[in-house]
């Protein structure tokens, strides 16, 4: 048998398309209402998704109101609550929740996603961010936002004791950032330990990856951006004594498809004519951390900008795509509105298994996080239209093999 | 609304009441919890077993952190409150108000969040205090921490999202508030990124409390346990509490009092149902919380104690509401 891809499911309120809220069939109510979830959950599950993804910011999106108001991304469930609902009512797929080491403590993180598992059966993964927006950094504190390489710091000790209590530690952590005394008061994990996920492709995030991740949520948009993260990151992971097999690097995919490509562009293009210039503007200012972009002609093109303190590599993602294309503010703001920065693909079930299987094959990812534009609808559709392609090609499993996320994702237990 | 006619029960999952069925937890715990659904209890309190295990005698404890259970346990379950613990030096005060919103959303309205008012040591020593708290800060940590998820929980109005699409208006800008607190602890923007509440905000439950912290409970709380005593000493607490709220200048049927009943396996039904309206007729409580030393003490209150208790007219037989603010006759939320 050939290898098989790792697919998650990235589930985000009405949609990863900015504008997916005004899409007359998405689902408008979906930030409060649990049911919808639990559909697409079962959904996933029983599509054989190896995990249901959650992202997570511990604040708004969006600092200007106005701008907030036109979004559905001011409210939705906070992940780890919303994950512990639905580990009861689903059996088999797993569950993968954000939280940031910049805003929690190790010790009761790692009893809460510990505690997720156990509910789960062994279903459970933390991804590991650092958080990038001042929005958040305001909910904590009055300094502001801490440097890329600051948060990062916090995060590699983070990590280190979340993983030691859930390998069942007994020894103290007395450290920069954090001190903990005892060992954690729940059993061990079902599959041994929640898996580790990370999101984070800087140079600093790159090797915190290599050296605790097992799985990796990535952005690209070209095979070529794809493959030299993942041979880059893959490459890291001798220093930490790795084998290239134990992480499974997952980019973001967010396919528009339909029956005919016709239909799918048509579809497409109705998501991006809901897109107002100012909401547009806006997000794509959060990915370059700056706050003005509006002041310059939204038909030229990208102004010279300083090195940013948030997203480092989602920064450098959208300037090097702004320079490739010759695309102005306007073209890049609704080009990132569509799946922020993530890669596209607009097609039949055929042309998106092509395209999967081209960067699967090629050694550009192990997997994918898939990120529907809207929702129910395109979770429906790559379910029932490009899911049995894949499987038709021995690309993806038919049915679960195992009980627990590990088990999914062929990773080691470990000891 | 209620009319204070009838006794507030609710149950205390503790760790270690284990037994010896073999049983999943999950599938254990979810049996007790639908039990005590089927009773019409007010609610169930899930105790967080990291603090307790300091007293060493827990060898049994729950696998499961408190605010994950309630999700789960909301999932499978339609009316009964749920009421977790969590500490306020496990979290961020933001992270909490997120997470109990949220639990409340997922419930439909029947959260609610148990914060003891206990210094626990070692909850210090795992969470990068090892220095601690002194008493007097945290005392005034707390207060500010209650205050900011209050806050938070009333950072949209209850008719802010308008879900517009064709206006393309999600929600009203004007009905979304920032906190913009900044405290002597604490500094938090706000607002929260859950919206408003089912019940307006989740319950909020007091325990542990001290008596220097009675004028913050009385002045926030809307349940407040307190430990079993004589039916005098709980009369001069109940009346010494319900005072403190008046003169917070909030109704004092506002602010719930329930007192622990621990149950012995070998009481007799009538026995029980006799101690419990002795109290409850003295106006020493508005209720009680029933603490569990072993299961099947669980299953003769449901099966006889409860039962005594509605032929006598003093406990419902029926959820009147679907919210925990509406079983325990506290305003709040569309419903009632
Ligand atoms: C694919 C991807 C997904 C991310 N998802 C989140 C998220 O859900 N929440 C969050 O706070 N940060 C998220 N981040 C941001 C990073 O974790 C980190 O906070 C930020 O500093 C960027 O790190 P980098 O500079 O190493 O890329 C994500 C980053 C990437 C690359």
């Amino acid at each position: 048998m050939t290898a098989q891809m790792k697919l998650g499911a990235f589930l985000w309120a009405t949609g990863h398309h900015i504008a997916a809220w005004r899409h007359p069939k998405s689902h408008v109510t979906a930030g409060i209402d649990i049911g919808h979830y639990i559909q697409l959950a079962r959904t996933a599950e029983a599509a054989k998704f190896d995990m249901i993804f959650c992202e997570d910011a511990a604040g708004l999106r969006e600092a200007n109101i106005g701008i907030a108001s036109q979004t559905s991304r001011s409210i939705g469930f906070e992940p780890i609550s919303l994950l512990s609902a639905l580990a009861v009512q689903t059996s088999r797929i797993g569950l993968v929740s954000t939280a940031s080491t910049s805003y929690n403590e190790p010790y009761g993180l790692a009893r809460t996603f510990l505690s997720l598992d156990h509910l789960s059966g062994g279903r459970a993964g933390w991804n590991l961010v650092t958080s990038a927006s001042p929005i958040e950094a305001a909910n904590f504190g009055a300094t502001g936002l801490k440097p890329h390489a600051d948060r990062y710091e916090r995060a590699r000790e983070f990590a280190e004791v979340v993983t030691g209590l859930w390998h069942g530690k007994a020894s103290g952590h007395d450290g920069h950032s954090f001190s903990v005394r005892d060992p954690l008061d729940l059993p061990r994990s079902p599959q041994g330990a929640p898996v580790m996920v990370q999101a984070g492709a800087s140079d600093v995030g790159r090797d915190l990856a290599a050296r605790t991740a097992d799985v990796v949520f990535t952005a690209a948009q070209t095979f070529e951006e794809a493959k030299a993260f993942y041979d880059d990151l893959k490459g890291r992971m001798v220093t930490y004594g790795r084998e290239p097999d134990d992480i499974k690097i997952m980019p973001g995919v967010s396919p528009v498809v339909a029956q005919t490509e016709a239909e799918a562009r048509e579809k497409h293009e109705e998501l991006q004519e809901l897109i107002p210039d100012d909401v547009g503007v806006a997000l794509l200012s959060s990915y370059l951390s700056i706050s003005d972009l509006g002041r310059y002609p939204i038909d030229g093109p990208l102004p010279e900008l300083p090195e940013s303190e948030g997203m480092k590599s989602r920064q450098a993602l959208v300037v090097e795509q702004s320079r490739r294309d010759g695309l102005s503010i306007r073209q890049l703001a609704r080009h990132f509105a569509g799946a922020r920065g993530h890669w596209r693909i607009v097609g039949t079930a055929t042309q998106v298994a092509d395209e999967l299987q081209a960067r699967f094959e090629g050694g550009a990812a192990d997997g994918f996080n898939v990120m529907p534009s809207y929702f129910p609808g395109e979770l429906d559709a790559f379910a029932t239209l490009v899911v049995p392609e894949l499987q038709r090609r021995g690309l993806f499993r038919r049915d679960y093999e195992g009980r627990t996320l590990r088990d999914h994702l062929g990773l080691k237990r470990p000891a | 609304m209620d009319n204070g006619a009838t006794m507030h029960l609710a149950v205390s999952l503790l760790p270690g009441t284990s037994d010896l069925t073999g049983e999943p937890e999950f599938r254990r715990l979810v049996r007790f919890v639908q039990q005590a659904e089927a009773a019409v209890l007010d609610m169930v309190l899930l105790a967080d077993c990291a603090p307790a295990s300091d007293s060493g005698t827990v060898n049994n404890p729950m696998p499961f952190e408190a605010t994950t259970l309630l999700a789960a346990l909301a999932t499978v379950t339609s009316r009964i409150g749920l009421v977790a613990a969590a500490s306020t030096v496990a979290h961020q005060p933001y992270n909490l108000a997120r997470r109990f919103a949220s639990l409340d959303i997922i419930s439909h309205g029947r959260a609610g969040w148990n914060a003891t008012m206990a210094r626990s040591p070692r909850e210090a020593a795992n969470f990068s205090r090892p220095e601690g708290f002194s008493d007097t800060d945290f005392r005034r940590r707390g207060e500010e921490y209650i205050g900011i998820v209050q806050g938070l929980w009333q950072g949209w109005d209850a008719d802010a999202l308008l879900f517009d699409k064709t206006g393309g208006r999600f929600h009203d800008p004007g009905k979304m508030h920032l906190l913009d607190h900044k405290g002597e602890f604490f500094s938090v923007r706000g607002p929260l990124n859950v919206a408003r509440s089912p019940q307006d905000t989740p319950v909020l439950v007091f325990s542990g409390l001290s008596e220097p912290d009675l004028d913050i409970a009385a002045r926030t709380a809307d349940v407040i346990l307190l430990d079993s005593g004589s039916v005098e000493s709980a009369k001069v607490r109940h009346d010494d509490l319900k005072r403190r709220a008046t003169a917070a200048g909030r109704d004092p049927d506002a602010v719930k009092v329930l007192t622990n009943i621990s149950l012995a396996p070998d009481d007799s039904s009538a026995t029980v149902a006799d101690r419990l309206e002795t109290q409850f007729r003295a106006k020493s409580c508005d209720g009680f919380i029933i603490q569990l030393s072993q299961l099947s003490v669980f299953d003769d209150f449901i099966n006889r104690v409860a039962p005594e208790l509605r032929r006598r007219g003093l406990f419902r037989d029926t959820y009147r509401g679907t919210t925990l603010r509406s079983h325990l006759g506290l305003a709040g939320g569309g419903e009632q």
